[in-house]
C-alpha cells in the first residue's frame, strides 16, 4: 500500500482547506437612517443608477429617493459628458414618462430642464404604483439622443413570471398525464398480444 | 463608485514566473512519463468510521434533509428575487446565488466532486413534481420517457447554455439584479421539469444543464469519486442494479454502469447506485486529484469543445472585471456604433475571446501533429489534448472566485437576518470600505499563486502523459525521446497561465 502517497494527498487537501478556513474576523457596525425617513432630497444612494454610452456621450442618471413611492415626490438626476473632450453637456434635456407595457399610451412630458451645475434634475410625483419608462432626450452636434430607463414605483405584484412558470409546469405535467393515459392501454394490449403469441 | 480587490503582488508573480520557467524546461528535457495508477482509498473501508459511512451511503435519509434545505434556500432566492429589494447587496437572491453559491461551488468541486448535483434544488423540485414522490422509485407512467434527439445526445446543448449563462451573468448583469436572478432560477426549474416529464432518465442533467456539466468536467480533477469498492464483484454482476435500479431505487439518472465507470464527468453523485447495489459495493473514495484529466478520461469531440470553452470563459470572466474593461467596451462600442448597455459590443467581445482561445489551441495542436509525424487524425489530437484546458481553467477559476468569496461575503450576515432587504438601503461607502477579507490578503495571494503553479504542473502532466500516449498508440519510432514534439502545447499551457497571472495581478472590480 502506498500510504505515503495517500497521506501526501490528504495532507495537500488539509493544507488547502486549512488555508481557506483560517479567518481573522473583522467586526464593524455602521449607523444608518431608517428607510422610512428618506425622501427625494435625502443624501442617500439612489435606487437606480444607470450608466450608458450613447453616441459621443456617456450619460449617468440616478433616481431619488432609494424607493420611490406613489403620491410622494421623486427626482431623476442626469449628467452627460462628451466621451472625447470630457466636457459636460450644457444644453437642455426633455424628460418624458410612459407605462412600461405593450401598447402603452403616448409618453407624457414631465418637463424640459436646463443644467444646474451640469446636472439636469427633473422632479415628479407618480399617482399609481407600477413599472414606468423614463425617457431623457437631448440634441448635441445636430444629433438627437434618447435614453430610456425603467423605473419601478412601489412594489408591483411580480405574479407574472411566477404564474408563467407554474402555468408551464402544470400544462406540461397535465399533458404528459393525458398522453400517458392514452398510451398505456395500447401498450398493455400490445404486451398481452405478445405474451399470448409466445 | 466601484470597489476593487487589489491585484497579486509582484513578488508572487515573479515566483510563479520562475517556477513556470523551470517546469517548462523540465517538461522538455525529462524522459517519457510512466502512467502510475494512483492509490485510492474507499471511505467505506476506513478503519473505525467505514461502517458508518457505508450505512449513510445506502440510505436515502442522509440526502433527503440536505435536499429539503437546498430547496428551501432555492425557494427563498426566488421569493426574495421577485418580492424583495432591488438592491443586490441587500437581497439574499443575489448574495446567496452569486457571491456564496456560484463562487463557492467551483471551490467545493475539488473536495466534493459532483456532490452539488446530488442536492441540486431545481432537479429535486423537478423530480418531486414529475415523479410525485419525495424518495424511492416512481411509476414509469409519469414521464413520456422519450429519447433525446440524437443530435442533442452530447454536451453541445450544455455548451450553448453555458455561453448563454455567462452572457447573462457578465453582459446582462444578472449578478446585480435579484429579480432576473429569480427568473433564471425559475427557468432552471421549468427546463428541468419539462425535460424530466418528456425525456427518459435525466437528459437535462446529462446534456443540457450548464452548471451540471461544468461541475462534471471540473470533477475530473477532484480528489474524490464514487466507484466500486471491489471491481471483481462488478465484473461478475449480471443484474446491474446500478444501471437499472431496483424495485425501490431509481436507475442511474445518466445511464452509467459502475463496473465500467472511468470518469466523473457524468456522475451526479445521486446515490442511487450506492443504495441499489445488492452487494453494497459502491462507495465514495479518495484518489489522486486530476488523474482522470491526465490519463483516465476518454477524449470526445464535443467534450473537448466544452473544456476549451470553459477555459476561454474563465479568462473572459477575469477580463470583464478589470478596471479597463469598460474603457475597451466603450471604445469598441463607438467603432461599432453601439449604444445603451452595449450588449452587441459585449457579445462580440465574448465571442472574440472564445474564438481567439480556440484558434490558438487549434493552431498549436496542428503544429504538434506535424511535429509528432504520427498517423492519427487531427480530430483525435484536438480531443485528446483538450484536457489541458481543465487544470488551467480550474486553477484560475478558483483563484478568481476566492476574491469574490472571501472579499465580498463579509456583509452576508445582515442579509440572512433580512433576506428580502425590507427597508434596507444600499451599502454605504463606509460599509464598503469596512468590508474586510475573511483571510489576510497575503494568505490569499499565497493561495492564488500556488493555485496557478499547481494548475500549470497538472497541465504539463496532461500534455506529457497524453502526448506520449498518442506516440505509443501510433507506434511511433523513438517515442520515448520525443518530448520536444509537445512544445507547442506546453507553450499553450504556459501562455494561458501567464495570461491568468496577469489577470490576477490587476485590480479586480467587486461584484457588489
Amino acid at each position: 500500500m502506498h500510504w505515503r502517497t495517500l497521506l501526501q494527498h490528504i495532507g495537500t487537501i488539509c493544507v488547502l482547506g486549512g488555508a481557506l478556513a483560517w479567518a481573522p474576523a473583522w467586526a464593524h457596525h455602521v449607523l444608518g437612517r431608517p428607510a422610512y425617513a428618506l425622501n427625494e432630497d435625502s443624501n442617500t444612494p439612489p435606487a437606480l443608477q444607470l450608466e450608458v454610452q450613447i453616441g459621443d456621450y456617456f450619460v449617468t442618471s440616478m433616481v431619488f429617493p432609494a424607493f420611490p413611492k406613489s403620491g410622494k415626490p421623486a427626482r431623476v438626476n442626469l449628467y452627460a459628458r462628451h466621451l472625447d473632450s470630457g466636457n459636460p453637456y450644457t444644453g437642455e434635456v426633455r424628460f418624458l414618462v410612459r407605462d412600461d407595457k405593450w401598447f402603452a399610451d403616448e409618453p407624457e412630458l414631465l418637463g424640459v430642464q436646463p443644467p444646474n451645475d451640469y446636472v439636469f434634475r427633473q422632479g415628479m410625483v407618480f399617482s399609481a404604483d407600477g413599472n414606468y419608462i423614463i425617457s431623457a432626450e437631448f440634441e448635441a452636434d445636430g444629433e438627437p439622443y434618447v435614453i430610456d430607463f425603467p423605473l419601478r414605483i412601489g412594489n408591483p405584484a411580480p405574479i407574472g413570471p411566477l404564474g408563467l412558470a407554474l402555468g408551464t409546469i402544470i400544462f406540461v405535467l397535465v399533458s404528459v398525464s393525458v398522453i400517458q393515459r392514452r398510451r398505456l392501454p395500447g401498450a398493455r394490449i400490445r404486451h398481452e398480444h405478445r405474451d399470448a403469441r409466445s | 463608485m466601484t470597489m476593487a480587490h487589489p491585484g497579486l503582488p509582484v513578488v508572487w508573480a515573479a515566483a510563479v514566473l520562475t517556477l513556470i520557467g523551470l517546469l517548462s524546461m523540465w517538461a522538455l528535457l525529462a524522459p517519457a512519463p510512466q502512467v502510475r495508477r494512483g492509490v485510492t482509498l474507499s471511505l467505506a473501508r476506513l478503519p473505525g468510521i467505514g461502517g458508518a459511512i457505508s450505512r449513510m451511503l445506502t440510505t436515502p435519509w442522509v440526502l433527503l434533509p440536505l435536499k429539503l434545505i437546498m430547496v428551501g434556500l432555492f425557494l427563498l432566492v426566488i421569493v426574495a428575487g421577485l418580492f424583495g429589494t432591488p438592491i443586490p447587496e441587500r437581497n439574499i437572491a443575489t448574495v446567496l446565488t452569486w457571491t456564496l453559491w456560484w463562487s463557492g461551488l467551483i471551490i467545493s468541486i475539488f473536495f466534493l466532486g459532483s456532490a452539488w448535483c446530488a442536492v441540486c434544488p431545481w432537479d429535486t423540485l423537478a423530480q418531486w413534481l414529475v415523479r410525485r414522490r419525495f424518495w424511492g422509485r416512481a411509476e414509469s407512467n409519469n414521464s413520456l420517457n422519450l429519447r433525446l434527439p440524437r443530435a442533442l445526445q452530447n454536451v453541445w446543448p450544455a455548451l450553448v447554455m453555458f455561453i448563454g449563462l455567462t452572457w447573462l451573468e457578465l453582459g446582462a448583469g444578472i449578478t446585480v439584479d435579484p429579480y432576473v436572478t429569480a427568473l433564471v432560477a425559475l427557468l432552471m426549474v421549468v427546463m428541468a421539469t419539462v425535460s424530466l416529464a418528456v425525456f427518459g432518465r435525466k437528459a437535462f442533467c446529462r446534456n443540457i444543464c450548464p452548471v451540471g456539466r461544468t461541475i462534471g468536467f471540473y470533477s475530473q480533477l477532484a480528489a474524490v469519486e464514487i466507484r466500486p469498492i471491489d471491481q471483481d464483484i462488478c465484473m461478475s454482476c449480471e443484474t446491474l442494479e446500478c444501471y437499472h435500479g431496483n424495485a425501490d431505487i431509481e436507475p442511474c439518472p445518466t445511464s452509467l454502469v459502475m463496473g465500467r465507470l472511468t470518469q466523473n464527468s457524468y456522475c451526479t453523485s445521486c446515490g442511487n447506485c450506492t443504495q441499489s447495489c445488492p452487494e453494497q459495493n459502491i462507495s465514495w473514495r479518495l484518489r489522486p486529484p486530476s488523474m482522470e484529466a491526465m490519463y483516465g478520461a476518454r477524449p470526445h469531440w464535443d467534450e473537448a469543445w466544452f473544456m476549451l470553452t470553459l477555459l476561454a470563459l474563465t479568462a473572459f470572466h477575469g477580463l470583464t472585471m478589470l478596471p479597463y474593461w469598460d474603457v475597451w467596451m466603450s471604445d469598441m462600442a463607438r467603432v461599432l456604433g453601439d449604444s445603451g448597455r452595449m450588449l452587441w459590443t459585449f457579445t462580440i467581445g465574448l465571442l472574440s475571446v472564445l474564438c481567439i482561445v480556440a484558434a490558438i489551441y487549434a493552431v498549436l495542436v496542428s503544429l504538434t501533429q506535424r511535429l509528432m509525424h504520427v498517423d492519427l487524425s487531427y480530430r483525435r489530437f484536438f480531443s485528446t489534448f483538450a484536457f489541458v484546458a481543465l487544470p488551467l481553467a480550474f486553477a484560475y477559476h478558483i483563484a478568481h472566485n476566492l476574491n469574490h468569496l472571501l472579499g465580498e461575503s463579509a456583509s452576508i450576515g445582515p442579509v440572512f437576518a433580512n433576506p428580502l432587504g425590507v427597508g434596507a438601503i444600499p451599502l454605504s461607502m463606509a460599509e464598503m470600505h469596512a468590508r474586510q477579507m475573511v483571510i489576510a490578503p497575503q494568505t490569499l495571494a499565497t493561495v492564488q499563486a500556488a493555485l496557478l503553479v499547481i494548475g500549470f504542473v497538472v497541465a504539463v502532466q496532461v500534455v506529457r502523459l497524453r502526448g506520449f500516449g498518442l506516440l505509443v498508440s501510433a507506434d511511433a519510432s523513438g517515442a520515448q525521446r520525443r518530448g520536444w514534439c509537445l512544445l507547442p502545447l506546453l507553450i499553450f499551457a504556459g501562455g494561458m497561465t501567464l495570461f491568468h497571472l496577469w489577470l490576477l495581478m490587476q485590480p479586480m472590480i467587486m461584484r457588489m
